[in-house]
């Protein structure tokens, strides 16, 4: 920032010569353009580097430690990978934490796709059809947490109410049972998330151009044709990003489940996250729990990999 | 590298140090506490201000005792107080007094080596009448004195007790059969207007330290075959309709206050913290209900109250800059003139004593007859939960499976091999 109104200064003051003996050599000049996009990365680079790179790089150190967060560190090797190789728990929220992405990615994605082609069309009242579904969004997630619960209380909830109407004897107990806990959840975060990425899908939308449609439309393409030719095609860069945050934020999904289920009953909904904030901040583990969070780390760090290669190799 | 032209270098230098100057600003903070007249100011930790009277009644009483000390409450959100201490003190904060919101936190900070030692104001406390002081105790050394003792009794509604024709003094002599019959005998209506028989509160302490304190079973022994028969008769009121389902309190988020105070259940064992809020409400209209405080029933009737509960105590920061003047404050709160404090704000002090009960037995709206009376003087109050370097642990397993054995997703059997196998394996 601050060197942008320096440089001139350092330039010769008089217009630069076609071709004279004091004109800039280019590697003078290229090195003066790099210090110039640095200072311009620098304010924002500052502030990443002491709040997440150094974090995340006393982390990884964190995790060959034995830390309570107090008392001088003690070197313990890899004593923490192989205390997580033997606890159940960890393989519990691993899996736990697999199936949530398996069930929320999937999912998400569809009903973001579904509900922008629906409300991409010129009908009354659309933006009202938009906003509603991007409200879930913007609600504060306790307050989520709180009324989907409320809704999916086992005895005196509208939603087993409903199914005992339609003439379901046995509703599922839902946050309650250890097989429909999971699902439960899943169904409420879909339900918060997908506003969000349905807002990107129809900006991806709008890009497509309208000729394309009316070529098909004239060559006696049907709507489903016509979407799966042109509309999926024509958002691939969209479904890139979104595939990549919605994998990301399936991993690392937190508060939700915290506020939902606090990873019960039992451990059925039970996270990475959750571990390690438990090992953490509640335990004062933090090597162990720096540990967990360098696992959960590579895993994201790998899908999101395997995803630019495909995407990479989907373009060619 | 070419040379840079020094304004270069002083100005990208200059930015840099603005921008940790405005990084770290937030996070200094100042230690000026001296405030004027040579006044020394504390900061003491503490949850929930304005709701939790007993630390206002004790800093007014403190402050009026030593004119010289003014102390100022770090108020924390109740839910979140042993993780911000935590941080907070990870971050090496020097909040002078320390309130220890249980004793499992206690065990963490004392290990760690971030409490002062109070051992010799320690060894001027009775250990016959400050109830909980033993478990403060690490190797001999104390690192925070009690000043409120709570434990477990069973709350009555008097006019549901009246309108189903039972006499109040039955009550003082309950066995946990005898409060199961009157459970079911006292639950009512339908849907909405249902009233149960009782309400039992989500935590697992309520089946499980009930258990162990009154069959002297080991909560961190990893054999938990003494939980049975009070799981069993939870369970079977829970099926019986006379509980209100632990699935629908969890999931609702029921507060047993609500349950309770709107006369939607008759009988809810519970800690004495709840006569305070109970007193409160009363007083400022809040509530209509007319209750009453019994002992909590025990397995056979012979006359002794045995029930458990947990200590809350004070302690001083190591970096505490007025440590001094902090630990004044932590040994007032224990002594008798804190005790009597904390009874005239409705709240059950550490320190016990006949002159001590007379005065919370003085206050406006306590229940006065005999039964009230047998239940703040209970014949052994059994810790919560022993604290050793395994209680974090085992806490979350026994939580875990209580959940399971709650929601009939294990059966009692099954959910109890599981939490004996699931200790000895996990917790080493």
């Amino acid at each position: 920032m601050t060197s942008t109104t320096v440089a001139p200064a350092q330039a010769p003051s008089q217009p630069p010569s076609k071709a004279g003996p004091k004109a800039p050599s280019p590697a003078r000049r290229r090195w003066r353009s790099i210090r110039l996009g640095w200072s311009f990365i620098l304010p924002n680079f500052l502030g990443f580097a002491t709040l997440t790179l150094i974090p995340v790089l006393a982390s990884l150190a964190l995790s060959f430690l034995d830390w309570d967060s107090y008392s001088t560190p003690k070197w313990v090797g890899l004593a923490n990978v192989d205390r997580m190789i033997h606890n159940e728990t960890f393989w519990t929220a691993l899996r736990n934490t697999a199936y949530y992405a398996l069930g929320h990615v999937p999912l998400t994605l569809c009903a973001a796709l579904g509900f922008a082609v629906l409300l991409n069309q010129k009908l009354r009242g659309v933006s009202f059809f938009r906003t509603a579904l991007f409200f879930p969004y913007i609600t504060s997630l306790v307050a989520v947490a709180v009324v989907w619960n409320m809704l999916l209380s086992p005895d005196v909830g509208p939603v087993n109410q409903l199914l005992r109407a339609i003439g379901i004897d046995h509703p599922p107990g839902w946050t309650t049972s250890t097989t429909w806990a999971m699902p439960a959840v899943i169904l409420a975060s879909v339900w918060r998330d997908l506003g969000y990425y349905m807002i990107l899908y129809l900006a991806g939308l709008q890009t497509i151009p309208g000729e394309l449609y009316e070529a098909a439309q004239v060559d006696g393409a049907s709507a489903w044709q016509r979407f799966w030719s042109i509309t999926v095609p024509s958002l691939r860069p969209t479904t890139f990003f979104v595939l990549i945050m919605l994998t990301i934020s399936s991993f690392k999904v937190f508060d939700l489940i915290q506020v939902m289920t606090e990873g019960g009953p039992g451990r059925s909904t039970l996270v990475l996250s959750q571990v390690i904030f438990r090992e953490g901040i509640t335990q004062g583990r933090f090597g162990y729990s720096s540990a967990v969070s360098m696992v959960l780390f590579v895993i994201v760090l790998t899908i999101t990999l395997v995803q630019f290669r495909l995407q990479r190799r989907s373009e060619r | 590298m070419k040379r840079r032209p020094l304004s270069t270098v002083v100005s990208t230098l200059a930015a840099t140090a603005a921008a940790l100057a405005l990084l770290t600003a937030c996070g200094g903070g100042s230690s000026d506490s001296q405030a004027a007249g040579g006044k020394t100011t504390v900061k003491l930790a503490l949850w929930n201000y304005a709701t939790t009277p007993e630390f206002k009644a004790l800093i007014d009483g403190f402050e009026k005792a030593n004119p010289d000390i003014h102390v100022e409450p770090v108020d924390i959100l109740s839910d979140d107080y042993n993780e911000k201490l935590t941080t907070m003190l990870a971050g090496g904060d020097s909040t002078d007094i320390l309130t220890m919101k249980n004793v499992i936190g206690y065990a963490q900070y004392a290990n760690r080596g971030q409490l002062l030692p109070l051992t010799d104001e320690a060894s001027k406390l009775d250990p016959a009448k400050q109830s909980g002081l033993d478990a403060y105790k690490i190797e001999d050394k104390y690192f925070a004195l009690p000043y409120r003792q709570d434990f477990w009794v069973l709350y009555y509604n008097k006019t549901l007790l009246k309108q189903a024709g039972v006499p109040e003094s039955k009550l003082e002599n309950l066995t946990w059969s005898d409060y199961a019959a009157l459970a079911k005998s006292l639950t009512k209506g339908d849907g909405g207007s249902k009233v149960y028989g009782a309400y039992q509160h989500t935590w697992r302490s309520v089946v499980q330290a009930t258990a162990a304190a009154q069959s002297g079973g080991d909560l961190l022994g990893g054999d938990y075959g003494f939980f049975k028969d009070q799981y069993q008769m939870t369970l079977d009121l829970q099926k019986a309709g006379a509980l209100l389902p632990w699935a629908t309190a969890s999931t609702q988020k029921v507060t047993y206050n609500s349950m309770f105070s709107t006369g939607k259940a008759a009988l809810m064992p519970m800690g004495t913290w709840y006569a305070a809020t109970l007193l409160a409400d009363t007083k400022s209209g809040k509530t209509k209900v007319d209750w009453g405080v019994a002992p909590l029933p025990q397995r056979q009737a012979d006359g002794k109250v045995t029930t458990f509960g947990s200590p809350t105590a004070f302690a001083v920061n190591k970096n505490s800059k007025h440590a001094d003047a902090a630990k004044k404050f932590v040994a007032w709160a224990a002594s008798e003139e804190g005790a009597t404090t904390i009874a005239k704000a409705g709240v059950t002090p550490s320190l016990q004593s006949q002159t001590i009960l007379d005065t919370y037995f003085a206050l406006p709206g306590v229940p006065q007859d005999a039964v009230a009376k047998k239940a703040f003087k209970p014949d052994q109050v059994v810790l919560e939960m022993p604290v050793t370097d395994k209680t974090a642990d085992v806490d979350t397993i026994l939580t875990e499976e209580h959940e399971l054995i709650m929601t009939g997703e294990k059966s009692l059997d099954a959910g109890l091999a599981e939490m004996s196998k699931r200790v000895k394996n996990e917790v080493g």
